[in-house]
């Protein structure tokens, strides 16, 4: 009787743990959905109904998509972004990649821009990544004030340098991706 | 009169392209986002995020075979379990020399697994999801992109690292020349 009560507990405890850790999982992604995705949804909803029917969207397409649409262009890209002075005002909240993203997203679902260019251009819109955040990232790490002193401009300068060599990467790595 | 209903018009027509876009999207990225972050965020839970401290500990040695763990296995694990910005706490295990790059490293990977983990980083969705949008409605399949971007990511945040870590080592060593050269 004794064995079957102490399994009957141990199996009550469990199925409380695993339960109340899915309710809680379930509650903190509603909470992050409404909070965090939905408002930028809205946001990046109302840029994408702009650009399709104001006409920018052509606009993009003959100015943008060429840059897009190349290796070159696209180093060029991060290249600007990368700069260690940009790269800091560039990154907060990642809007700027969104913003972007978006933008050569559009022209990716006309076919302006070939697909296979998908890859590099996720890396060439995004070297400015965390460029904003490094104190307090360090910080996080518990680093020591002179640490964060060499850090910050260590980081900006070798964006510099593997921001470019990201997308030429991403360029070789999606040969045979999206080719039909 | 007639001029005007037009611009009215017109003007609507920008916010119901809009919201056409905004109903595609909720539709097509919010409930699968909502389950899968339940999925991994129960999952993180019952396994404990405390258990890669381990890991932390083991990549902060010499040597060249613990780059790949410092500036690959250690930041994806701290992505996937502690998700942005808590990731770049795991730094606490490292030599101060380490940890710019180990930064680096950590928050170049915050985007490139959206496309299958969404929940490390549902915030800046966007910056994987505006390409991966437009791929799709061209008639593609994404996850040949989300993977491509997944595993990719891994080999440029391992590039990062080194180079960060190449480049603090000279700039220390000369603060440290200059630092001397004003004390004598």
């Amino acid at each position: 009787m004794k064995g079957i009560n102490k399994l009957l507990e141990r199996i009550g405890r469990g199925v409380g743990k695993v339960v109340g850790a899915m309710y809680q999982a379930g509650r903190d992604s509603v909470d992050q959905v409404i909070k965090n995705v939905l408002p930028f949804m809205a946001f990046i909803s109302l840029i994408i109904g702009i650009i399709l029917k104001t006409g920018v969207g052509d606009w993009i397409a003959k100015t943008l998509s060429p840059l897009a649409g190349s290796l070159l262009g696209l180093v060029v890209l991060s290249i600007i972004i990368a700069i260690p002075v940009l790269s800091p005002l560039l990154g907060p909240g990642a809007v700027i990649a969104s913003i972007i993203g978006t933008l050569l997203g559009t022209q990716f679902a006309t076919k302006a821009i070939p697909a296979q260019y998908a890859l590099p251009a996720l890396f060439a819109i995004n070297p400015q990544v965390g460029c904003d955040f490094i104190p307090v990232g360090l910080a996080l790490g518990e680093a020591e004030p002179e640490t964060v002193e060499i850090g910050v401009p260590a980081v900006l300068f070798s964006r510099f340098v593997t921001g470019p060599l990201a997308v030429v990467l991403a360029y070789f790595a999606s040969i045979g991706l999206y080719t039909k | 009169m007639q001029a005007l209903a037009t611009a009215a018009e017109w003007f609507i027509g920008l916010f119901k392209a809009g919201g056409e876009t905004f109903v595609g999207l909720v539709t097509g990225i919010i409930p699968l986002l909502v389950i899968l972050m339940t999925f991994v965020n129960a999952l993180i839970t019952l396994i404990g995020p405390e258990k890669i401290d381990k890991v932390g500990e083991a990549a902060g040695r010499e040597g060249l075979i613990y780059y790949p763990i410092r500036y690959m296995i250690l930041p994806f694990l701290s992505v996937f379990f502690l998700t942005n910005p808590m990731a770049y706490t795991m730094g606490r295990f490292l030599p101060e020399k380490y940890k710019p790059a180990f930064y680096d490293s950590a928050v170049s990977y915050v985007h490139p697994p959206l496309g299958i983990f969404p929940h490390v980083n549902p915030g800046e969705y966007f910056v994987w999801g505006g390409i991966a949008t437009g791929v799709e409605q061209a008639g593609y399949r994404v996850s040949d992109l989300a993977i491509r971007y997944l595993l990719i990511g891994l080999v440029v945040i391992l590039i990062r690292g080194i180079v960060t870590e190449r480049i603090t080592a000279i700039m220390s060593k000369r603060s440290a020349a200059s630092e001397q050269a004003a004390a004598s």
